[in-house]
């Protein structure tokens, strides 16, 4: 890709300063400057851990706990109250780590959209949309097609 | 990485969809590891690429597979999420914390069209609670293809939603690019492109509801 889509999309590269694209997401904007982490990155900061036969609705309350602390820790992060560099190493199981258990559980049945077509996906028994228990892609590539605060962006049609 | 007959799978069934090829059927695909496409993405960080964009057919189906990707990733990419906007309330809880921008697509205006075309109940009152949850916890971008004939029944009721419960400042692409794909000649209204009257129209209504972040 190099920088050639500074030339396909001239209005992609002003995008950053533009009032309505900053007004709108400012905090998308300062994540691509560096002032600001993904969303992801921060739930992999806030330590969680669950007993194996922890219930899923014990695990839902541990989950929402957990996500209040993210929200306080972020503001933190994002006031500068925490510096990027003071949050130190990721715990070993993180909110993200708990997400990601609760994702899998919500495949059977499953419950994910809201048909809640129930069908058990992690036997591979396909529901309405028809994906199973594995991810596969079409393709993905550099969309240079999108809105312009969104392009280049990394997509995966999977 | 291995190949094999793939869906990408949609909980949408639009009679109009134009990825219909690989969403609504199976095709040749590439089957992925997690750490797989966590490297592809960390790659695309490096190259200069803004975030990682979860297409589909719809991405609510792979969100538990995204979640494990994300544990894997190093670089730190915004999470783009491209969605119908058609998720469960569970699902909203594990986006949360997740998700940067969610870019909704914002199809119908009534539940009666919505049934029609793409095959889903209860779609007013499910698009609203997501749409009101995603400016919420994070950042919203919707977009409103505009349909040929559902400028009464759908974008009237849509743009003055989004105009009074979410705020006139929220940031719309608005489309009139619709064409007629895969089983679109079923409907009447859906076998033609948009024309200029429609448009104009509903160049009124977003100017009518105020709406001061229109991309067009």
């Amino acid at each position: 890709m190099s920088e050639m889509w500074r030339l396909l999309r001239p209005d992609a590269v002003m995008a950053l300063e533009d009032p309505k694209i900053l007004s709108s997401m400012p905090r998308y904007v300062g994540i691509l400057k560096g002032r600001f982490l993904p969303r992801f990155m921060v739930s992999r900061y806030v330590p969680v851990n669950w007993d194996l036969e922890s219930s899923e609705g014990e695990l839902w309350e541990l989950h929402n706990r957990s996500l209040v602390e993210m929200e306080s820790l972020m503001r933190d992060l994002d006031s500068g109250k925490i510096g990027h560099k003071e949050i130190g190493e990721p715990p070993e199981r993180s909110l993200l780590h708990l997400k990601a258990k609760i994702g899998e559980s919500l495949m059977a049945p499953c419950r994910l959209c809201e048909r809640r077509c129930g069908a058990d996906r992690l036997r591979g028994e396909l529901g309405f949309c028809r994906v199973g228990r594995e991810f596969k892609a079409h393709s993905c590539f550099d969309h240079m097609g999108e809105e312009p605060e969104v392009v280049p962006s990394f997509t995966v049609y999977g | 990485m291995r190949s094999g007959r793939i869906s990408l799978g949609c909980n949408f069934a639009c009679i109009h969809c134009q990825n219909w090829e690989i969403s609504q059927q199976f095709v040749d695909g590439e089957i992925y590891r997690e750490r797989e496409i966590a490297a592809l993405i960390d790659d695309a960080k490096r190259r200069g690429c803004r975030n990682q964009n979860w297409v589909g057919g719809d991405p609510i189906p792979h969100i538990p597979f995204w979640l494990r990707v994300l544990l894997l990733e190093t670089e730190g990419m915004p999470v783009f999420f491209n969605t119908n906007g058609y998720y469960s309330a569970e699902a909203s809880s594990l986006l949360r914390g997740v998700v940067d921008i969610y870019k909704i697509d914002f199809k119908y205006g009534s539940d009666r069209c919505a049934e029609k075309i793409s095959d889903v109940s209860n779609y007013w009152t499910v698009l609203t609670r997501n749409l009101r949850g995603a400016k919420q916890h994070g950042e919203l971008l919707i977009r409103v293809l505009v349909l040929p004939g559902h400028i009464d029944c759908c974008l009237r009721r849509i743009l003055s939603f989004i105009s009074e419960e979410l705020g006139p400042e929220t940031r719309v692409n608005l489309m009139d690019q619709y064409s007629p794909h895969w089983k679109a000649s079923e409907l009447p209204e859906l076998r033609r492109r948009l024309n200029s009257a429609e448009w104009g129209k509903a160049l009124r209504l977003a100017s009518e509801a105020g709406m001061r972040n229109v991309i067009l």
